[in-house]
């Protein structure tokens, strides 16, 4: 399985989807990795909000982009602060938190801003896929709508 | 007035039945700390307005409140008032209406607390675990955090093991499984033994770097460390006499305050030990936001706090000082608004000869 830890996603690669893997814990990002090309998406990681923002504006990846999930507790810049300038500057991109913290004020509040999905870790693979099944859809609905 | 100090029949205030007359900051700060102590019981709290913070706090703690004084005053039940109405005509109730029996303390929160701990060397070990468990509230987030990720990666690798073929990656994940766990499992040691109440053993040899190590991970569950690089600069073997758990307590809560101060912005908390001829050092430095000049005589006294209500007890830096002054050393604070500030921590040398470093 090819991986693309480059920092940009391959346009002409045949793919289930992009997403975007934002989590400051290396071992994170590598079990969502696995998890993930096991249902034939790509994955591009970022280690913080400051890396994930500098990502998605890299060379063709706002194009290709389709779903970010992304951690709330980070450095440089953290989760809340980083969903904030993607609802504002990528709306049709959907989000879904993966965090390690059950705190029902955070889930209402990012819910509210767009938040299509608000997973607490440990989270089973297969709920995970089905999560970013989910939003692939939505993320389709956005492209039809033009 | 009858003074507390006069009594060696002060043993008699364990457990100690104790009335709260006022219920204004000061009330509910001893509310809120002399609840948690076992040995004390609060039969009720009194302010004439009903709309006194101390009063809400007590319905939520299911203490009674009354706005009358005298039910508490007259009360057989009572063995102790705690009067911090700081009302003269107060005093003057109290001591027409009490039982002959009833102990007074009054004047201000912090006086009255400290009036109590003099005579009770009970209550000071309860104090400084009382307010360690109300520290531990806070670490929360932390602990989720660090034992949620290293569960998200047990399971994902779990998950990947059940149809792997490549047996190569499954003697490497499931390696990996095992030090997961074993990361897990640390967190609920360091944490059993943290929250212990600190035992009554003697004084002994303490390694302070070893201590500060160790704070620091605890203190990792309570604060961010998001953006703050730690600097150690140690002399492996600087040590001090005393109790290993009020050590470590000590620097649990100077860690914290000093990531506390960084919380915008971050910044390099520094921590350092050096041995003199003469004494041993112990640094703890932060670049965070200072302590304005007007309040820095007071940060050691009790109760008082710069933390929004509810996000600290007050008595941190005095319990901290409290343990400092046991160990036969001394605290001193230099701090600059925005620069930052720096706790330094003088201890007697363990032993002239080992201690002596040319």
């Amino acid at each position: 399985m090819e991986q693309f830890t480059s920092g940009f996603f391959m346009p002409d690669h045949a793919t289930n989807g992009r997403v975007l893997v934002v989590d400051d814990e290396a071992d994170i990002r590598k079990v969502v990795r696995m998890t993930l090309q096991k249902a034939g998406y790509d994955v591009l990681e970022a280690e913080n909000g400051e890396k994930a923002i500098e990502t998605i504006n890299y060379g063709e990846n706002r194009l290709l982009l389709d779903v970010i999930v992304c951690d709330i507790r980070m450095p440089k810049i953290n989760g809340v602060e980083a969903i904030a300038y993607f609802r504002t500057n990528y709306p049709r991109v959907p989000v879904i938190v993966l965090t390690g913290f059950p705190d029902t004020d955070m889930a209402t509040s990012m819910l509210r801003q767009g938040v299509v999905d608000y997973l607490v870790k440990p989270v089973e693979g297969e709920k995970l896929r089905e999560s970013v099944a989910r939003a692939m859809e939505q993320r389709e609905l956005a492209h039809l709508q033009g | 007035m009858q003074d507390l100090t006069d009594r060696p029949a002060i043993e008699k205030l364990a457990p100690t039945k104790v009335a709260i007359l006022g219920a204004g900051r000061g009330g509910t700060a001893l509310l809120d700390l002399l609840h948690q102590i076992p040995s004390i019981e609060i039969v009720g709290i009194m302010d004439r307005d009903p709309s006194a913070p101390g009063i809400q706090r007590a319905q939520d703690l299911h203490i009674p409140v009354t706005y009358r004084p005298d039910e508490l005053v007259s009360n057989h039940g009572v063995n102790l008032l705690m009067d911090v109405t700081g009302d003269p005509a107060m005093e003057r109730f109290i001591h027409a209406h009490k039982q002959p029996t009833t102990d007074v303390l009054s004047g201000s929160a912090s006086r009255v607390l400290w009036e109590l701990m003099r005579h009770e060397a009970k209550l000071q070990a309860e104090l400084f675990h009382a307010e360690k468990l109300a520290g531990i509230g806070s670490f929360a987030t932390g602990i989720a955090h660090d034992i949620n990720n290293p569960l998200q990666l047990i399971m994902g690798l779990a998950e990947n093991l059940v149809d792997e073929t490549d047996l190569q990656t499954v003697h490497e994940q499931a390696h990996e499984i095992v030090e997961a766990v074993r990361r897990t499992s640390a967190i609920c040691r360091d944490l059993t033994q943290y929250a212990r109440k600190t035992t009554t053993r003697d004084d002994t040899m303490v390694c302070l770097s070893n201590r500060l190590n160790e704070a620091l991970k605890i203190a990792r569950y309570a604060v961010s460390f998001h953006d703050i690089t730690v600097d150690k600069s140690y002399q492996e073997d600087a040590r001090a006499t005393g109790n290993p758990d009020e050590v470590l307590h000590m620097f649990v809560n100077l860690i914290t305050n000093a990531v506390q101060a960084m919380a915008h912005g971050g910044g390099t908390l520094t921590l350092a030990t050096e041995i003199f001829p003469d004494n041993v050092k112990v640094r703890i430095i932060d670049t965070g936001c200072g302590i304005k000049p007007d309040l820095l005589g007071r940060i050691f006294e009790p109760f008082f706090t710069t933390k929004e209500a509810g996000k600290g007890t007050g008595l941190g830096l005095y319990n901290v000082k409290t343990i400092v002054t046991k160990m036969h050393g001394r605290i001193d604070v230099e701090s600059r608004v925005d620069g930052g500030t720096m706790f330094i921590i003088t201890f007697p040398p363990v032993s002239p000869v080992s201690g002596d470093q040319s």
